[in-house]
């Protein structure tokens, strides 16, 4: 069924419960046929999609009182460049290094708070443009640009440190 | 003590994401011959989105339990019943709503043409076939899986629940590689589909599905090959072969010349 993997893929990284992610997809779906007048020919039904699917997530989030725990941006930063630092011989080891652990991305994905999670997700994976993705997540493109930057820099220290626990790291 | 000019920060941003332009390019790298700091941190964060892209874009696969909730709560749709989530009656076929579903794999543009068209009873299977195409052909496609290998499609291909056997098809005798693939539409059933990049601008892209040919409308031209029949329609500069293998309809859509689509058609059917 087309869309429908991309659809499952988001949803079960993006909702608060993967195990939701059956009946967000079928959901997204559903809206989607009752709304196909709102579609505006021409445009990305992808991102029309994702836009009905983000509306049901974060609805669900608001039910779950779910608040944003976010890094302060001065501690991400500071994270950010330890894990960066000249006195770690093998950072640039483990930027070359492929990570062979899905499951290590996913736990790093989810422990990003959700809105820089959704923006990670609607760009790196999905590949929506920065218009797009703000679409979607209702949000100028200035926070998305802020909420991916954050995201991508949270990702690396922690999946950094995990390459560098793990064999992941060249010549070990 | 010298003075830093400020970390371009943005402009890694959007290189990282492809969206500076050759003249920001230019001068994000003269900042990255002279800054050891934001070139790491480039590294890095294109490390990140790699990372990502690999590990958390692969393709989900969508159980049949779930394709046949979605396509129960559309029939539902359709009658204007509430409930959703009841058990479906037997033999209902809710087809203006499977037709969407279909008509949602084309580009979005396409998508209103195979709507309306549908609600009218008039879309034909090429003519899918030919939308889906020049989704593909605009990049605009989405693919399951993007992978060059026959094998590692075959195998995703095997995990998507399809009640039929998928062969991929390898064209690089004759210059196409394969891109990627997965699970698709064609006539509001489930088929396999295997992209490919040609030579210069051409490309191609075929589907097998669980069907037979009487169920096409008159082709363009009938040829014969092998034993095995071939219909063959043209929609714009998308020349579209259809041949019949077992239970399963193949079909393949190429732009170029039509002759040359044919022909890969004829390197590829198999006689069942």
């Amino acid at each position: 069924m087309p869309f429908a993997p991309m659809l499952f893929r988001t949803a079960r990284r993006i909702a608060a419960r993967p195990d939701d992610a059956s009946d967000i997809v079928q959901e997204t779906f559903l809206r989607a046929y009752r709304t196909f007048a709102n579609f505006q020919d021409g445009t990305n039904a992808k991102a029309w999609l994702f836009t009905i699917m983000y509306s049901i997530v974060s609805n669900q989030w608001r039910a779950d009182r779910r608040a944003p725990v976010e890094v302060p941006v001065d501690e991400l930063e500071g994270r950010f460049g330890a894990a960066l630092s000249a006195g770690q011989p093998d950072a640039e080891q483990v930027m070359l290094a492929r990570l062979d652990a899905s499951p290590e991305v996913d736990r790093a994905l989810r422990d990003l708070p959700d809105t820089q999670r959704a923006a990670v997700l609607m760009v790196d994976v999905e590949e929506l443009t920065y218009e797009e993705a703000a679409a979607v997540l209702d949000c100028p493109v200035g926070t998305v640009r802020s909420r991916l930057a954050r995201g991508r820099k949270q990702l690396f220290v922690t999946l950094a440190d995990y390459a560098r626990r793990t064999n992941a790291v060249r010549g070990r | 003590m010298a003075e830093h000019p400020p970390h371009p920060t943005d402009a890694l941003q959007d290189a990282i994401d492809g969206h500076l332009d050759t003249v920001a390019r230019a001068a994000l790298d003269l900042h990255l011959a002279a800054c050891p700091a934001c070139r790491r941190e480039l590294d890095a964060l294109s490390w990140v989105k790699q990372q990502v892209r690999e590990h958390a874009g692969d393709a989900a696969p969508v159980s049949a339990d779930l394709q046949a909730a979605i396509l129960r709560a559309l029939d539902a749709e359709d009658r204007g019943t509430a409930d959703v989530r009841s058990p479906q009656p037997s033999g209902h076929r809710g087809v203006p709503a499977r037709w969407w579903i279909g008509g949602l794999t084309a580009a979005a543009a396409v998508v209103a043409v195979v709507w309306f068209g549908t609600r009218l009873g008039d879309p034909t299977v090429p003519a899918q076939v030919a939308a889906a195409f020049r989704e593909y052909a605009a990049g605009s496609l989405t693919l399951d899986l993007r992978t060059a290998d026959p094998a590692a499609l075959e195998a995703q291909l095997r995990t998507a629940g399809l009640a039929f056997s998928t062969r991929v098809f390898d064209f690089g005798m004759m210059d196409y590689r394969l891109t990627g693939g997965g699970v698709h539409q064609v006539a509001g059933r489930s088929s396999a589909m295997f992209a490919y990049d040609g030579p210069a601008a051409l490309r191609l892209l075929c589907q097998m599905y669980e069907a037979t040919l009487e169920d096409l409308p008159p082709p363009a031209e009938q040829r014969s090959n092998d034993g095995i029949e071939f219909l063959v329609y043209r929609e714009g500069d998308v020349t579209i072969v259809f041949w019949q293998e077992g239970s399963v309809v193949c079909v393949l859509a190429a732009n170029g010349s039509a002759e040359a689509a044919i022909r890969l058609a004829f390197a590829k059917a198999v006689r069942a």
